[in-house]
């Protein structure tokens, strides 16, 4: 078992008498892109709450590279993880370049500015650097933000050790073409060597991109592994409700959508 | 886990106190006889220089020195507890001449270190020391002689006058003075005002003798006090009418509503003590006892 | 004007040239203080006295430099900036461009602690009142914030993280509270109280001393110390708790310690000079339309704009009804509400968003 990488162990957590998360454990490998799916109530978000040390659990054991997360100061996990939110509401009008500086000043850039601009072309968003933040359309925020994540770890490795991209749902209110290149982001991150976790509501792109996928329902991991395994029917239809959704054709005359088949 | 309070408090203790304690200036307590730009501070000081014709000699006074008319022509350096130190110094004043209880006390401060000779002159709302007030303003501005002259009438006025009162036959009435009906809510002069004081100088005996101040005297007090004569203060054109007075239910059932008696004075001239107080008095006395006393 | 950023989208140069205009309108804004006044002692004189040339002045005119309008530049430069850095402050932490120093309750806190020093300060607390003689009722004001806050605090710090709304609704209560309390004084008040309760709120510089400025200099000086570490947390700090702690920032102890050197700032501030409005909200306002959002350029510049708004005031205060002095809180609410109104009925196309 490689300490390079971020785990948790037997994590539960309860609020209210409610169970979030019931025994989970999770292993975030170098190179791999994880992708957490489930049901709304599943525990996803709670999940990366857990992992990215924004939540204490009640029982279990979150550690990253061998060091529990509980010993760490916040500076030195904003050096090892970057979290992308979902949607953020603003109360000043900071301007594009402003957000996503900041991602780079958590990563103690000597010239963030310049970082920060690099980022934002990487989501392309060149061009962008003035607009003010609240004046961007829903999908325009998100990818500053992603910007913003991106500028925090700009780097893969670094020093011998993968850094982590948390993604919380990170194509909502993106449209089609923008979730696909944001996801090709990351990946690339991953392939690089870098740590990704992402939640993803989409099914179909979750099957594309995910190297390890993890199904969960009700607080538990119903399944895990490569998507060849963990995506099919029985699964699907057990934690959705909804039946005979995978590998199937829909009636002749209802169009169809893949965004994995799409031309490379 | 939380914020040590105790070290905190105890620094802030050391380092505010230690900060604020300064050392004070030396007081200068001697008047000027030969000023001729006078401060004068608080409406009873005014009038006191006003009725021994040093009133060139004054180049500012504050905003509670309205009588005699005359003195409002002179520039207003504010209230007398929240005087300007540079507005008093920018009238190249050469005594500065002030009744007890003006400030804040920094700006006392900063006079005192500009050496420009400062006189506080003791106020207490007592008939008795009438004499002494004038007294001391006289001394303070070299009129000394005029001043015992007007002490000694004042004082003598005023013995006349409890003389006259003790002459009055008959039971004592009772007085509520009334500061104000605003919202009709009575607010009273209870013991321990200029009001209680000047009402039984007059003879009469004040209605509202269990509250200490001006304080709002609730309804059921107002009927329990069963006042004979209600007295309240003019200023200028502005006084309670006797419908405004007797129009509140709380006022209707008492002897005062009855007989119509409300007595209307002017404000500085029934509470100032000073020299025109035996004449605020007697005249008081004259309108409770209508005929007992001219 | 305001809104335009550079073409680039990074405003470090509008900031940088922004703080300079503030540097110079403070300078200003001094001078002004120094040299203007009812006893026509002007800047030559104070020229002459820097110089070291002070026995050409007559002993008023160098106790009006020293006992007067030097030590009441300091005080409002010190209350001004304190003030105006404290909102600036607020608002970031409160995520609320409506925030001022108060809702931490040092305001109100310090004004129940002053009018109970000034009610009772003759009868039930006399002994107290006679022992501290002149310092009496600042001692109050200022511990009387500090408690407030604390009190504030430990309410709305439950489970051990402070939520800012937690901190909103206390303050709302402690508020009514001490409201309340504060009205059962006034009604225990006699006239010449009253009259001081009346004056003290509404502010003034007129009592400035040099010890008074010394004993609110360290306070001041902590929440101006502090804002260049801070300045980066408060800018995370308004993508929300948890983007700030993703980014590093250590958000429990960075609102402590905001939250202390903002109580301390204004506890002494309203302890020396009374409560003065307005000056927590509008200049940090301004500022932000002028260089945009970014604590590291807005922190100082409030403590500039604010030390600036505050002299110029007070020289107004001082003049327009001489040789009678206007309340300064009077002043600052007169100019500040009508540009408040301006701010929030002209620039609401601009983006400022009221966020829960």
């Amino acid at each position: 078992m490689s300490d390079a990488m971020i785990s948790a162990t037997h994590i539960t957590v309860v609020r209210s008498g409610r169970k979030l998360l019931d025994n989970v454990g999770i292993d975030l490998e170098p190179g791999k892109f994880t992708v957490v799916i489930g049901p709304n109530g599943a525990g996803k978000s709670t999940l990366m709450k857990v992992l990215s040390g924004e939540m204490t659990a009640d029982m279990g054991h979150v550690s990253y590279y061998g060091t529990s997360v509980d010993l760490c100061q916040p500076v030195d996990l904003a050096k090892r993880r970057a979290v992308l939110p979902q949607a953020t509401q603003l109360a000043f009008p900071f301007t594009a370049l402003e957000i996503a500086r900041m991602g780079a000043v958590a990563h103690g850039a000597l010239n963030p500015t310049e970082e920060g601009r690099k980022a934002l072309s990487r989501v392309g968003l060149r061009g962008f650097e003035s607009r003010p933040y609240p004046s961007l359309s829903g999908g325009e925020q998100q990818r500053v933000q992603f910007a913003r994540a991106l500028a925090q770890v700009p780097q893969p490795v670094a020093d011998g050790l993968p850094r982590a991209l948390f993604l919380d749902e990170p194509t909502a209110s993106l449209d089609l073409g923008h979730q696909i290149s944001v996801l090709e982001i990351a990946r690339d991150f991953a392939s690089a060597g870098g740590i990704v976790l992402a939640i993803l509501h989409d099914l179909n792109l979750a099957a594309e991109f995910a190297d390890h996928l993890v199904v969960l329902n009700h607080g538990r991991v119903v399944a895990e592994g490569p998507c060849a395994d963990t995506v099919n029917d029985d699964i699907i239809s057990a934690v959705y409700g909804i039946a005979g959704t995978v590998g199937r054709l829909p009636a002749a005359h209802i169009p169809y959508v893949l965004p994995q088949s799409r031309h490379r | 886990m939380g914020f040590s309070m105790t070290f905190r408090g105890f620094l802030t203790v050391a380092l505010f106190g230690a900060g604020l304690v300064a050392g004070s200036a030396a007081a200068a307590d001697k008047g000027n006889s030969d000023a001729k730009r006078i401060v004068s501070i608080g409406g009873t000081v005014t009038e006191i220089l006003y009725a021994l014709g040093a009133e060139d000699r004054i180049v500012a006074r504050d905003s509670t020195s309205f009588y005699p008319d005359a003195a409002n022509a002179k520039p207003d350096v504010g209230y007398m507890r929240a005087l300007s130190a540079e507005g008093i110094l920018g009238q190249k004043p050469d005594l500065i001449l002030m009744e007890e209880g003006s400030g804040p006390p920094p700006v006392l401060e900063i006079l005192k270190a500009s050496e420009v000779p400062m006189v506080v002159v003791p106020t207490p709302p007592d008939a008795t020391k009438i004499g002494q007030k004038i007294r001391d303003v006289g001394a303070a501005v070299g009129l000394s002689d005029k001043a015992a002259a007007l002490a000694t009438k004042t004082e003598d006025d005023l013995k006349k006058l409890a003389a006259d009162v003790a002459k009055i036959p008959g039971p004592k009435k009772k007085v509520l003075f009334v500061l104000s009906l605003s919202n009709n809510r009575v607010m009273a002069g209870g013991a321990g005002t200029e009001a209680g004081a000047v009402i039984e100088m007059a003879g009469g005996i004040n209605a509202a003798p269990t509250i200490n101040g001006y304080k709002p005297l609730s309804d059921e007090a107002v009927i329990a006090a069963q006042p004979d004569v209600v007295l309240s203060m003019s200023r200028g054109d502005h006084s309670i009418t006797p419908e405004q007075a007797f129009a509140l239910p709380s006022m209707q059932t008492t002897p005062a509503a009855a007989n119509k008696a409300l007595i209307s004075m002017d404000g500085l001239l029934l509470l100032g003590f000073g020299p025109r107080t035996p004449e605020a008095a007697r005249s008081l006395a004259a309108q409770i006892y209508p005929g007992a006393v001219n | 004007m305001p809104f335009r950023a550079s073409d680039d989208g990074d405003r470090t140069r509008q900031g940088v040239a922004t703080l300079v205009l503030l540097a110079l309108l403070l300078l200003i804004a001094c001078l002004i203080s120094l040299g203007v006044g009812p006893t026509g002692v002007g800047l030559k004189d104070l020229w002459a006295y820097a110089t070291g040339h002070s026995a050409s002045l007559t002993t008023q005119e160098r106790v009006i430099l020293e006992a007067v309008r030097l030590p009441r530049t300091a005080l409002g430069l010190l209350v001004g900036a304190g003030l105006a850095v404290s909102g600036a402050m607020m608002q970031g932490l409160f995520r609320n461009p409506l925030a001022d120093p108060g809702i931490v309750g040092v305001t109100s806190g310090a004004s129940l602690a002053a009018v109970t020093a000034i009610v009772l300060g003759g009868t039930v607390l006399s002994p107290m009142a006679l022992f501290f003689g002149n310092y009496f009722l600042p001692l109050m004001a200022f511990f009387g914030g500090l408690l407030n806050t604390w009190l504030l605090y430990i309410i709305a710090m439950r489970a051990g993280r402070t939520s800012t709304t937690a901190l909103i609704l206390s303050g709302i209560a402690i508020g009514a509270l001490t409201a309340a309390m504060t009205g059962l004084l006034i009604f225990m008040a006699d006239d010449r109280q009253l009259r001081d309760i009346t004056f003290w709120s509404l502010g003034s510089l007129g009592g400035a001393t040099f010890g008074r400025v010394s004993s609110i200099l360290p306070f001041v000086l902590v929440v101006l110390a502090i804002m260049p570490f801070v300045a980066r947390g408060l800018d995370a700090l308004i993508l929300g708790d948890a983007a700030a702690f993703h980014m590093g920032i250590p958000v429990q102890r960075l609102k402590k310690i905001v939250i202390v050197a903002v109580a301390a700032a204004c506890g002494a501030s309203v302890a020396v000079a009374g409560s003065i409005g307005f000056v927590g909200i509008v200049v940090p306002h301004l500022l932000r339309l002028t260089m945009g959002p970014s604590h590291r350029f807005l922190l100082p510049g409030s403590a500039l704009g604010g030390g600036a708004l505050l002299l110029i005031a007070d020289s107004v205060a001082r003049t327009v009804a001489a040789p009678a002095e206007l309340p300064i809180g009077v002043i600052t609410a007169l100019f500040g509400a009508p540009i408040f109104l301006f701010l929030l009925l002209g620039r609401n196309g601009i983006g400022m968003r009221d966020v829960q």
